[in-house]
């Protein structure tokens, strides 16, 4: 077969899933919610939000992850994360506009599962999360 | 998005306008669209288990060739499938470009949807939007990102000498450079009913973007028309309060004299 189907096939295996959206650009988080449809969000603005939100549901399957953010930065947030038992196992998916090499390295270096760099086509976000999902216990 | 562009609190997610109603429509029968484009691959991989059963109770010539054509047809509709949801993809970028773009009447949070829109949609690293001064109408620098090294960004109004960003601005035309006389990537002039409002001009791309995609132009083309409406109606909005603003206090005095 020639081209890989990754469309809305592809998000409905993964539709009772809950994300946590850790972005600050309101831009991005309306991105997600339009894109991965109809997954359940979970939105934070910053990294100490995504932690407060995590407190209040931390049964999330996965992590969307930006960087630069003000209050707490995604590799601070990253930090905290995987210092935590309870929740060090939620892969988490960084999507940013630092896009060299170096960083991609230090995001994976700092326990990322995947790194996506800004701008990306929704079926570049369906592929990470399709690969992230594999990975991931059956609903 | 607080990569050096000053950014206003990010705040919950604002309820769509009334203008969004036409967009969500839209993105719906897009949506529609890719789940009949699914249901026609389904409905030919059906076909080719059917035709696999039938060569397997008759086989012949004439059934391989059967089951030859529908695997070739599958083929064709998966690719158009894929093709079919990349269009998605990109009518989803300029859904919500255009719907946050509209989300708000507070000029500063306009502009801010635009920065994120150059930095997170478009891939720009430096750029500026320059902003028509309402009252000498010359054009102010209102918001810069990524400190471009260009001398009249730093002065912080443009009074011409950019060969690309002064052609922009006068027909309205979207422009790519550089040129000789101009180090702009690109300059998008904000045009609303014939009146140029302003410019967005992109100095630089993010260092994993070598150039722009045709997708970009699409949603520069977007951005050119619809920030500048955004702009217009977050003005003259602003406006329109203050002035409100300012006859209530009068109303105050004259009932309190």
């Amino acid at each position: 077969m020639g081209a890989q189907l990754l469309g809305e096939e592809s998000v409905n295996t993964v539709k009772n899933r809950k994300v946590l959206i850790v972005e600050d650009s309101r831009l991005i988080h309306k991105m997600y919610e339009v894109m991965l449809r109809p997954i359940t969000l979970v939105s934070a603005f910053d990294g100490r939000d995504g932690l407060d939100k995590l407190s209040q549901s931390p049964d999330v399957d996965f992590i969307i992850l930006d960087i630069n953010m003000p209050r707490m930065t995604g590799l601070e947030f990253l930090a905290q994360l995987k210092a935590t038992p309870a929740l060090a196992q939620i892969p988490v998916i960084i999507v940013s506009t630092e896009g060299k090499e170096e960083d991609v390295a230090r995001g994976l270096q700092n326990g990322a599962a995947a790194y996506l760099r800004k701008p990306f086509q929704r079926e570049d976000l369906l592929k990470v999360v399709n690969r992230i999902e594999s990975k991931q216990p059956a609903a | 998005m607080s990569d050096g562009t000053n950014m206003t609190d990010p705040s919950p997610l604002a309820d769509p306008p009334a203008g969004g109603d036409l967009l969500a429509r839209g993105e719906r029968d897009a949506m529609a669209t890719l789940r009949r484009a699914q249901q026609l691959v389904r409905d030919a991989q059906v076909a080719i288990e059917e035709a696999s059963r039938v060569v397997g109770e008759s086989a012949g010539p004439a059934s391989e060739a059967r089951l030859v054509a529908a695997e070739a047809e599958r083929e064709e509709l998966t690719n158009r499938l894929a093709e079919v949801e990349h269009q998605v993809g990109r009518l989803m970028t300029l859904y919500v470009a255009t719907y946050q773009l509209h989300a708000t009447l507070d000029p500063v949070e306009v502009q801010s949807t635009i920065a994120e829109i150059a930095l997170n949609l478009v891939g720009a690293e430096q750029f500026v939007l320059l902003l028509v001064d309402d009252e000498d109408q010359g054009y102010e620098v209102r918001l810069i990102h990524g400190e471009p090294d260009t001398p009249w960004v730093l002065s912080q109004r443009y009074t011409g000498g950019d060969f690309l960003v002064d052609s922009a601005l006068a027909d309205g035309g979207l422009r790519f450079g550089p040129t000789e006389q101009s180090p702009a990537l690109a300059v998008v002039p904000l045009r609303v009913q014939d009146v140029t409002v302003g410019a967005l001009v992109i100095f630089k791309l993010l260092a994993h973007k070598p150039a722009f995609v045709k997708e970009d132009h699409d949603l520069l083309d977007l951005l050119g028309a619809h920030a500048a409406s955004a702009i217009f109606a977050s003005r003259v909005y602003s406006k329109t309060a203050r002035k409100l603003r300012t006859l209530e206090s009068l109303i105050r005095l004259v009932n309190k004299g």
